[in-house]
């Protein structure tokens, strides 16, 4: 099984009341905002679109089937304040990447990423409230 | 025909010193202005090469409170609509991620886009630029002293003329189309619209203000608050282009501020 349910310890990701940009739903209008989930899997896809930036990844499944996930993030604007282009992540592109994200609450595999670890090592992950000072 | 070119030629010599002298007597708001919208989550971790950093985010642009800088006209933070269309803007903003046109990718117009994310400050017109993810509009706004065009199109961004107040540079906007909002509570408005907005420099910083006339929707006019931004020395980007799919998915109304 390539995706889990960390038990403890994962962010708690907090979206503010004024959070992020240019014109949105709040992730809690789509997602589980309890339900943390960490996917592994090939990265195949990065789409440096808005609203939000959206990663492809592969993963096997429960019976070993290969599954497609789709995760947004923040939006392209948020990601070039913070330094990070298309590029730092179109680098592993084909290769396994771990995505930490909040599940849809409609059980399809789709997810709001909030922490992305490459196979440099090299991870990114959002933070708000507490974690941010 | 000599004599007529010679005094073509001086007459020509005299308006464009006319025109510089005229430029030199006001600021220059020109430059690249703090991008002035809200950002969350409020900072990235980044972990690499074993090194950990924490990247915090500037989200001073777009609340901060300018109600006492110098100029700024007292302001109160929503329109007042007139009785007979407060519940159809409640309903709108209630569902708002649902009926928003900025949602799904639309203009967001004026006044709702903010300030210009760049001004180029020129002796007869003022352009100014905006990055946004409906696309990158612009306005190209005459100095020159014409008047608005007779019949402009409706539009999001309506037709524009600028002129100075003293140090204050007044845009007066007119030729809305009805199909945006000019905030993102549902504030709907129709081709009556007319906003005036003022811009002026405090120091290193610029100070935008608007307001919004609307007859037809608002009891009164609304001047909204103004809102200071920094020089910045950020290049503007073509924005990535807007794809929406969520609007199908979502479950409930949650949703947070906009543009």
């Amino acid at each position: 099984m390539k995706y889990t349910v960390p038990a403890v310890g994962f962010l708690v990701f907090l979206w503010a009341a004024a959070a992020p940009v240019d014109a949105h739903h709040s992730p809690s209008a789509i997602f589980d905002m309890s339900k943390h989930i960490s996917v592994t899997g090939t990265l195949t896809r990065v789409d440096w679109i808005n609203p939000h930036i959206v990663l492809t990844v592969e993963a096997k499944g429960d019976a070993g089937k290969v599954e497609q996930w789709t995760f947004q993030s923040n939006p392209p604007s948020w990601y070039k304040s913070v330094g990070l282009a298309r590029a730092d992540f179109a680098k592993a592109i084909g290769q396994p990447i771990t995505i930490q994200a909040v599940k849809a609450r409609d059980g399809s595999l789709y997810g709001y990423m909030d922490r992305i670890k490459l196979p440099d090592g090299s991870s990114y992950e959002l933070l708000n409230g507490a974690d941010a000072k | 025909m000599t004599r007529t070119f010679l005094a073509l030629a001086a007459s020509a010599f005299l308006l464009q010193g006319v025109v510089v002298a005229q430029q030199a007597r006001h600021p220059d708001l020109s430059g690249v202005w703090s991008y002035a919208i809200d950002r969350a989550p409020a900072a990235l971790k980044k972990e690499v090469n074993g090194q950990v950093t924490i990247q915090k985010i500037d989200q001073s642009a777009r609340h901060g409170d300018a109600s006492t800088v110098k100029g700024v006209q007292p302001s109160t933070p929503r329109p007042t609509f007139k009785p007979e269309f407060q519940a159809k803007v409640k309903d709108l903003a209630d569902h708002e991620s649902r009926t928003d046109p900025v949602f799904a990718c639309g203009k967001p117009g004026v006044p709702r886009i903010g300030p210009p994310r760049k001004i180029v400050q020129l002796a007869r017109e003022t352009i100014f630029l905006y990055e946004d993810i409906s696309g990158d509009p612009y306005r190209v706004i005459p100095t020159d002293g014409r008047p608005h065009r007779q019949y402009p199109n409706p539009s999001a961004y309506g037709d524009s003329i600028g002129k100075w107040d003293g140090d204050v540079f007044v845009v007066d906007v007119t030729g809305f189309g009805d199909d945006t909002w000019f905030g993102e509570d549902g504030y709907l408005h129709t081709d009556a619209m007319h906003v005036v907005e003022r811009i002026w420099k405090d120091g290193d910083n610029l100070v935008w203000q608007a307001t919004v006339e609307e007859p037809k929707v608002l009891a009164k006019p609304w001047v909204m608050p103004a809102r200071l931004l920094r020089p910045s020395t950020d290049s503007l980007e073509e924005s990535p282009k807007c794809v929406e799919s969520d609007r199908p998915r979502l479950l409930n109304d949650d949703h947070h501020l906009q543009r």
